[in-house]
């Protein structure tokens, strides 16, 4: 009985010892690290709410990161906003208007149209960023941003403590994003994914449906966005580019789209290759990106989540045996 | 009130007439047969009726209320229920999670997202009762693509069934099934017409003859002949063109 309890719990475990624990026994430029991959834990769980639960490919999804973290640097750079409260809903806003105004369009179509108009969305944002030179600093993108003001004490700004603060949104953003994919709303999703057109004679709006999920999406994409503008202090015009769109899809692919700890795992697996391939070959590090993305499609279709469930699986299946 | 109108339903593929000035009307309750050889405009109809394509002249109303230009949801959300003639399920979702899309759809929790899924109890009751009717309880678990064809043919009608629709278009519901199978799908469909129009278009004139109270027959788009299916079997133009006449 105790050994099938610890089967259940060790997910949890090994994450809770993982996330809280280990990073404080950590050098702070690995806890640096971890507050990066939880960021990008989060913008990948928001693609991974479109690509893995409602079978949409988007790559013009770090548009929204782009312009959550070029709103928290107006913001503080040009009109001295530097308070959390105040900054947080205006990037809420913001991308929640962008999200809905290129949903609105991109989903006018499907399949690979869809996937070629967020490509072109996103390259909009990009080259705003890169144009609008007094407002975003253009090629030189706009630095100088502050950690945020909590508006009440906080010990330090120190990589552990940046690392906690990350890791409070980071938490609440895969507890509200759970609670939405385990909803009914969710599981319409899952089905628009399997079935659209039988979605539509069951009698669901199917595109509203997408709609909303696509504002969703970029709602958490922007607010990862804003903590990575906080994070580097700098934005620059490819947070909202190509690459980073690309970098956040092979997340999603790596670890596994259609559940939420893929993508999250799949972040880990770039944020810390790229940390450590960049000790020693920095100048390598796509082709050993593009490496690990064919050999994850050839051998971990399902993703590294998949390998993981199977495992878990198994072990429940030989825990339950001994004690049956 | 008539529950289905149809007038000079025409529809064109390109060059190609598939459907040319259809015109007819369904009391509530009735039970109306499609019949006619492949290719006769079957499947056409009932995607017009449904929404699925849209028609390229004429004009149809559904429980008195133009419907021509509305979309499939909204046609659903009227009372229009449909199955498909190839099997339309969820695939990767089990039985039950299939039924509970379906029973989920008329809620009104339609946009919540918050409440977990598996907290709605009076669905997975109604999911229950649906499923033990049709004698799928006993897989409520099994994924779909593992279900046999007879069944995955079952639950296909189940989900049209499940929306409690006030008309319901099957097509080909018979289609693949033994006739064991057949026969007691007749039994089901016979039951529901109690409280649901259908119009089914199918080429099994067994399931014709047991359930309709009337037979249309389409031959390259055009309606050929209407009545009983008696009347309909021993229409000498129906023979001649569908049932086949015999030789000297």
């Amino acid at each position: 009985m105790r050994r099938r309890l610890l089967t259940n719990l060790a997910p949890y475990i090994i994450s809770g010892l993982i996330l809280f624990v280990l990073p404080l026994v950590l050098p702070s430029y690995v806890q640096s690290m971890f507050a990066k991959f939880l960021i990008f834990g989060i913008f990948a769980m928001s693609l991974g709410l479109l690509y893995g639960f409602v079978g949409l490919y988007s790559l013009g999804h770090a548009a929204f990161f782009g312009a959550g973290g070029y709103t928290t640097g107006i913001l503080a750079c040009h009109y001295g906003i530097e308070n959390l409260w105040v900054a947080t809903p205006i990037v809420v806003l913001v991308t929640l208007l962008i999200s809905a105004i290129f949903g609105f369009i991109a989903l006018r179509a499907s399949g690979v149209y869809f996937l070629l108009l967020t490509l072109a969305l996103g390259q909009l944002i990009f080259t705003v960023a890169w144009k609008w030179v007094t407002m975003t600093g253009g090629d030189n993108g706009l630095s100088g941003i502050p950690r945020p003001e909590l508006g009440f004490p906080w010990p330090a700004w120190d990589p552990a403590y940046y690392y906690y603060f990350v890791l409070v949104f980071f938490l609440a953003c895969f507890f509200l994003l759970r609670q939405i994919v385990n909803s009914s709303f969710g599981y319409t999703l899952r089905g628009i994914r399997l079935n659209e057109n039988r979605m539509r004679h069951l009698g669901y709006p199917v595109w509203g449906y997408k709609y909303i999920a696509f504002i969703i999406a970029g709602l958490f994409a922007g607010i990862s966005g804003m903590l990575f503008a906080y994070f580097n202090g700098i934005v620059v015009p490819s947070h909202a580019g190509i690459t980073t769109s690309v970098l956040v899809f092979l997340m999603v692919v790596i670890g596994g789209p259609g559940t939420l700890f893929g993508p999250v795992i799949g972040a880990g697996v770039i944020v810390f290759l790229q940390f450590f391939i960049s000790l020693y070959t920095p100048e390598h590090w796509p082709l050993v990106l593009g490496c690990v993305f064919v050999a994850a499609v050839m051998y971990a279709r399902g993703g590294l989540s998949t390998w993981l469930l199977e495992l878990q699986k198994r072990m429940k299946r030989r825990y339950g045996n001994i004690e049956s | 009130m008539e529950t289905l109108k149809v007038e000079n339903l025409s529809k064109t593929f390109g060059g190609l007439k598939v459907l040319e000035g259809l015109c007819f009307t369904m009391e509530a309750g009735e039970c109306v047969a499609i019949i006619g050889p492949n290719g006769a405009g079957k499947t056409t109809l009932l995607n017009l009726l449904s929404g699925e394509l849209q028609a390229t002249g004429g004009r149809i109303y559904l429980f008195g209320q133009e419907v021509s230009r509305m979309s499939v949801h909204h046609r659903v959300r009227l009372g229009l229920g449909h199955s498909f003639q190839l099997n339309s399920l969820f695939s990767g979702f089990t039985v039950l999670e299939n039924v509970l899309l379906a029973l989920k759809s008329p809620q009104s929790h339609y946009f919540q997202m918050l409440r977990p899924m598996t907290t709605y109890d009076l669905l997975f009751a109604k999911a229950e009762e649906l499923l033990k009717s049709l004698s799928l309880w006993e897989e409520e678990k099994v994924l779909v693509e593992n279900l046999s064809y007879g069944k995955q043919r079952q639950l296909e009608i189940a989900l049209g069934l499940a929306l409690e629709p006030r008309l319901l278009l099957l097509d080909e519901p018979s289609a693949g099934l033994s006739s064991v199978e057949s026969a007691e799908l007749a039994n089901m469909l016979y039951k529901l017409t109690e409280n649901t129009s259908i119009v089914f278009c199918a080429h099994d004139m067994e399931l014709v003859s047991r359930l309709a109270h009337r037979v249309i027959v389409l031959y390259y788009g055009r309606i050929i002949a209407e009545g009983g299916p008696r009347e309909i079997q021993n229409n000498p133009k129906v023979k001649e063109i569908y049932l086949g006449v015999e030789k000297m």
